[in-house]
């Protein structure tokens, strides 16, 4: 077994656990909960398979919906983030990014930020318009997107400040 | 033939996302759909052992307001006890815990609970091993929650009463004129009451209880008070804004209710449309 690939099991797992277990019940202002299980696909090797990374994506979803009773709104969500997931690492890196072979832990701070950001709108809005499911209330899904974003955006900048392994900025 | 082949090695990550975002929402359809079939939900083996876990430890962070909660709906208790005993005489008080009574109450403790989406749920610890069955009303201290949606052996899923697909038969105390509790998918704490009709005496802080057409919940079971009442549909009826007296955000220990006679009732019901 390599390393990336036990690294991926133990950030998968770990990422699943603190989610249920720690993130679910912050409620914050009583319903900001932080998704930080997006992390684990946003930072999924880019050089793998991507046949597996939307496998790997689809169950992570499908298991925090088991837990949260959505259905199946987390799945779509990281699905979608999954399969486009090369539109926004062009939009980040350039269109060079596939010969670099880039480690997204290790690229500057900036651009994973922004990376981020990107990937954390698109999830929460798939998300959360799955959830509500209701068209005339476009406003509060837009609110929750807008305040439960800002706080997985947070959350998860902390999380990679403190994993990040010796930062290169 | 080869080109078929090409066409679907060349399309295979877009034909997975399709196929996997096709079973994602289906479940997701599914589960806006108030049946009992949802695949996805959280009484599976692995998912309510790590719920229940869970909540155990976050119990111990809430021993103190428990205590309190539960020392307050004992004096309660003990008060409607002594009320009791005090206009039966004597030994007749305990009646009320005899088999006369057609409600059997199981307490459960709340391990996983939903309230800002449009179709919440909450899990909770008991299942079809200590009696419980779909269909049951889920009560707490404050007032109604919700009603069993399906259970497994140790765990049940209940419907929240803050779910879009669930309408309860409600009545104002001390009238009694029904309406159906139903919930907009907005604020946690408000729930309307509908199709009340015109000539009903509505006014600002009246109680609303469960009624007695409801075969899941005993009557006079406290819900919350009128906060706001407009007529709607050109004057025939009243939409009337209930503030529940339950915080539905703040869920431990809660109730489910048998309702002995539910069968017999629905029996009784039915028969009218057999005719």
């Amino acid at each position: 077994m390599n390393s990336t690939l036990l690294n991926n099991i133990l950030r998968f797992l770990g990422l699943l656990i603190l989610q249920v277990f720690l993130f679910d019940e912050i409620d914050f202002l009583g319903f900001i909960d932080p998704m930080v299980y997006v992390l684990f696909i946003i930072l999924f090797p880019v050089e793998n398979k991507r046949w597996n990374f939307i496998f790997f994506a689809f169950g992570l979803g499908i298991i925090l919906d088991t837990f949260q009773n959505t259905g199946g709104a987390h799945a779509a969500a990281s699905l979608t983030l999954a399969f486009t997931r090369p539109l926004w690492l062009r939009l980040v890196y350039g269109e060079s990014y596939k010969m670099k072979n880039i480690k997204i832990l290790q690229s500057s701070v900036d651009r994973v930020m922004l990376l981020l950001t990107l990937s954390i709108i698109l999830h929460h809005l798939i998300f959360f318009s799955l959830v509500i499911f209701n068209s005339s209330q476009i406003l509060y899904i837009l609110k929750l997107t807008l305040m439960v974003g800002l706080a997985s955006l947070v959350v998860n900048s902390i999380l990679l400040a403190l994993f990040k392994p010796k930062v290169k900025v | 033939m080869q080109q078929i082949i090409n066409f679907l090695i060349k399309y295979r990550n877009l034909l997975l996302y399709l196929f996997l975002l096709f079973i994602a929402l289906g479940f997701t359809i599914q589960s806006h759909d108030y049946h009992r079939n949802t695949t996805i939900h959280s009484t599976g083996y692995l998912t309510s052992s790590l719920l229940n876990t869970k909540s155990g430890i976050y119990e111990y962070f809430e021993l103190k307001d428990q205590n309190n909660k539960l020392s307050k709906e004992n004096a309660r208790l003990r008060m409607r006890l002594l009320e009791i005993s005090d206009t039966l005489l004597g030994e007749e008080s305990t009646f009320i815990f005899s088999d006369s009574i057609p409600y059997k109450v199981f307490p459960a403790r709340v391990i996983k609970n939903d309230f800002y989406k449009t179709d919440n749920y909450i899990t909770i610890d008991i299942g079809t091993n200590q009696g419980i069955e779909p269909d049951m009303g889920v009560i707490s201290h404050n007032g109604i929650v919700g009603v069993i949606d399906r259970s497994s052996d140790n765990f049940s899923r209940v419907i929240s009463i803050l779910n879009s697909q669930i309408s309860l038969n409600a009545q104002i105390k001390g009238t009694a004129t029904i309406g159906s509790l139903k919930w907009d998918g907005s604020d946690p704490y408000v729930m309307s009451l509908e199709d009340v009709p015109r000539l009903a005496k509505v006014t600002k802080g009246d109680t609303i209880i469960t009624g007695r057409q409801s075969t899941m919940f005993p009557p006079d079971i406290l819900i919350g008070v009128i906060r706001d009442a407009q007529l709607i549909e050109n004057g025939s009826r009243y939409k009337i804004e209930v503030k529940l007296f339950n915080d539905m955000t703040d869920l431990d220990y809660i109730n489910v209710i048998k309702n002995r006679d539910r069968m017999a009732l629905k029996v009784i019901d039915t028969l009218g449309t057999n005719e």
